[in-house]
């Protein structure tokens, strides 16, 4: 008993180990991005300045220390939590994250529950039924789909249930009247709105996350789709799988207990992957619906020259991809017994 | 022998010539052959504002439209072409000529090095990539430039990884053992042996990196980076007619981003085939 719970922190530890070497390389890399390639003060004051400013200029932000005692400095903040200060909203970048990461976390996880419950079915039913007509037309779905630029999806959308048939309101934020908002207790507007029991807000922020919400998911379930479908293809053609029917073992006991139990490792790690899809591809998408969260900060930063909010964001995106990977190392523990014994 | 032989260079021909004839490839060859043929086709100026004939709709004479520069989106579309798959092309390039020969030195070696690069493709395949993007045009400023360099440091770790595990099994066999016996150093063995028998799945995984690459362009060009906007660039033209969607006007976002699925949808297609072309 003991071996087990010393070999389960080990597993663990391990993974965090990886996991934090990923989110430091990431960090290391955005600062040498920052500070090698381009020099942050030509960003804000142009190229067209007197030398006394420029040389002003990097006094006060402290880039003509050597470059070790900076790195050392931004991770020494990083850690602390300061992200610096926006130079368009004037707040501190980490407080307008918190604001904003409530519209990404609930556009992301939408989308993944539409990937769950839709995406990963559509995969498992065409490789049950391979080779049939409904395997040929989710394959030509997706392949379809991964060839769709995701943003212009997103705009069809909009010209069709928004313009022509008026199914759906403006693609401008979250709540048709920014007075409706309820009480924020998770800044999920859904959860919220049915905490303070306003069924009105709920319906109003439902309709206006499904089609940002479905864009999103359309441009990470191609991938999705195929992965499953493909890995368990692998599965269904393995020798464990054939012998028990041969034998004439039930079909149902040999799907559920045989097929999904090893399916569950390689799905648990494409839903991981998917998470890293959504949280880049949430970019273009909160661009095209006005969706007032990460990816939204992220390009108004850029188009007022402001490169610290840029830099949080690819760090938190950083965080819930690596996150994302941890959780599905832990699933993968708890699921496959030949990890805990090796 | 040579009846069989020459049976074999017959049975090859014909699946060469089924590739070329494939829908995939004449779309392709069509594209292509009209972004050359521009100058010909349209008698607009690609970049010059009209603004007397703003967002009008499709017509005989503006096929497709125009735009709210009262540009005509045909002849962007048309012009954009080029520079869409020339940036694509020349970032996948970018990507193989670093990646390939770090993965066939990393699958062949094996040692420290091949730990430390795998560690660092983990590390950038982690990244938003999106997002990274961001970061360095917002260090270093937006330019086509710029664009074929981040789109071909995205390439690396896909193919390092790729030409590190065909490099893998190579490492044991016979030429491979017989070329080192006789005396060559490592570099001379992995660029003379061990790199030429990587290349078939690279020019499998060629073209649908390429339409990966274009998806990227638009994405990136979209949001103000890489391509600027008075330029024919599929993501940027859709942009640019991206907030005249709600009003229904619908042409200047939509023929671009059409343009821009079915060259991707179309290069997708020709790499699938390709795969089976070399596998079978």
């Amino acid at each position: 008993m003991r071996g087990i719970i010393q070999r389960t922190a080990w597993y663990l530890l391990k993974r965090l180990g990886a996991v934090l070497l990923v989110l430091f390389g990431i960090s290391s890399v955005t600062f040498l991005v920052t500070r090698v390639l381009g020099n942050p003060v030509y960003l804000l004051v142009g190229h067209q300045q007197s030398p006394e400013i420029m040389d002003n200029m990097i006094q006060r932000m402290g880039l003509h220390r050597p470059l070790h005692e900076q790195y050392l400095g931004y991770l020494w903040s990083v850690l602390h939590g300061d992200l610096g200060i926006s130079r368009y909203t004037f707040r501190p970048v980490v407080d307008d994250i918190a604001l904003r990461l409530p519209a990404t976390l609930e556009l992301v996880l939408f989308a993944m529950a539409l990937i769950i419950l839709v995406g990963i079915p559509l995969g498992i039913l065409a490789a049950v039924r391979r080779g049939s007509w409904w395997d040929h037309s989710v394959q030509a779905i997706a392949q379809l789909g991964a060839s769709v630029p995701n943003f212009w999806f997103g705009l069809l959308l909009i010209f069709f249930l928004f313009f022509l048939l008026p199914a759906f309101p403006p693609p401008l934020g979250r709540l048709d009247d920014p007075g409706q908002a309820p009480p924020a207790f998770t800044g999920l507007l859904l959860v919220d709105s049915l905490l303070a029991g306003s069924f009105r807000s709920f319906i109003s922020a439902l309709w206006h996350l499904i089609l940002p919400g479905l864009t999103l998911a359309a441009g990470a379930a191609p991938a999705t789709i195929k992965i499953t479908r493909d890995t368990l293809i692998q599965i269904l053609t393995s020798d464990y799988i054939r012998t028990p029917l041969a034998y004439g073992v039930d079909r149902r006991t040999v799907y559920f207990r045989y097929a999904l139990k090893n399916a569950l490792v390689p799905v648990t790690t494409v839903l991981a992957m998917t998470m890293g899809f959504l949280m880049s591809g949430t970019v273009l998408v909160e661009t095209v619906f006005s969706w007032p969260g990460l990816g939204l900060y992220a390009v108004t930063a850029m188009n007022h020259f402001d490169y610290e909010p840029i830099i949080a964001v690819v760090l938190i995106s950083a965080v819930f991809y690596a996150g994302a990977y941890l959780i599905a190392d832990v699933l993968h523990f708890m699921i496959d017994p030949r990890l805990r014994v090796l | 022998m040579t009846i069989s032989s020459s049976s074999a260079g017959h049975f090859r021909w014909q699946r060469v010539r089924s590739l070329l004839i494939s829908p995939s490839a004449i779309v392709l060859a069509v594209l292509i052959g009209s972004a050359l043929l521009a100058p010909v086709l349209t008698p607009y100026d690609p970049i010059t504002p009209f603004p007397g004939s703003r967002l009008q709709s499709p017509s005989a004479a503006h096929w497709f439209g125009t735009d709210p520069l009262g540009m005509d989106v045909f002849t962007r579309v048309l012009y954009a072409t080029r520079i869409d798959l020339s940036v694509a092309v020349a970032s996948v390039v970018l990507g193989i000529l670093v990646g390939a020969p770090l993965g066939a030195l990393a699958g062949y070696t094996r040692g420290w090095m091949d730990g430390v690069l795998m560690r660092l493709t983990e590390i950038m395949q982690a990244f938003p990539q999106i997002l990274f993007a961001m970061t360095v045009f917002a260090a270093v400023g937006s330019s086509v430039q710029n664009l074929v360099l981040v789109l071909g440091f995205f390439n690396v770790p896909v193919y390092l990884r790729m030409v590190r595990s065909s490099a893998l099994p190579l490492r044991e066999s016979e030429f491979v053992l017989a070329a080192r016996c006789s005396g060559h150093s490592t570099l001379s063995l992995v660029i003379k042996h061990i790199l030429p028998n990587t290349l078939v799945p690279i020019f499998s995984q060629f073209s649908l990196s390429i339409a990966y690459a274009i998806q990227m362009i638009a994405g990136l060009s979209f949001i103000g980076l890489g391509v600027q906007v008075p330029e024919a660039e599929w993501g940027s033209m859709i942009n640019l007619g991206a907030g005249y969607v709600i009003f229904g006007k619908w042409w200047p976002a939509f023929f671009p981003g059409m343009a821009a699925f079915v060259a991707s949808y179309a290069l997708n297609g020709f790499g699938r085939r390709l795969k089976g072309f070399w596998v079978a």
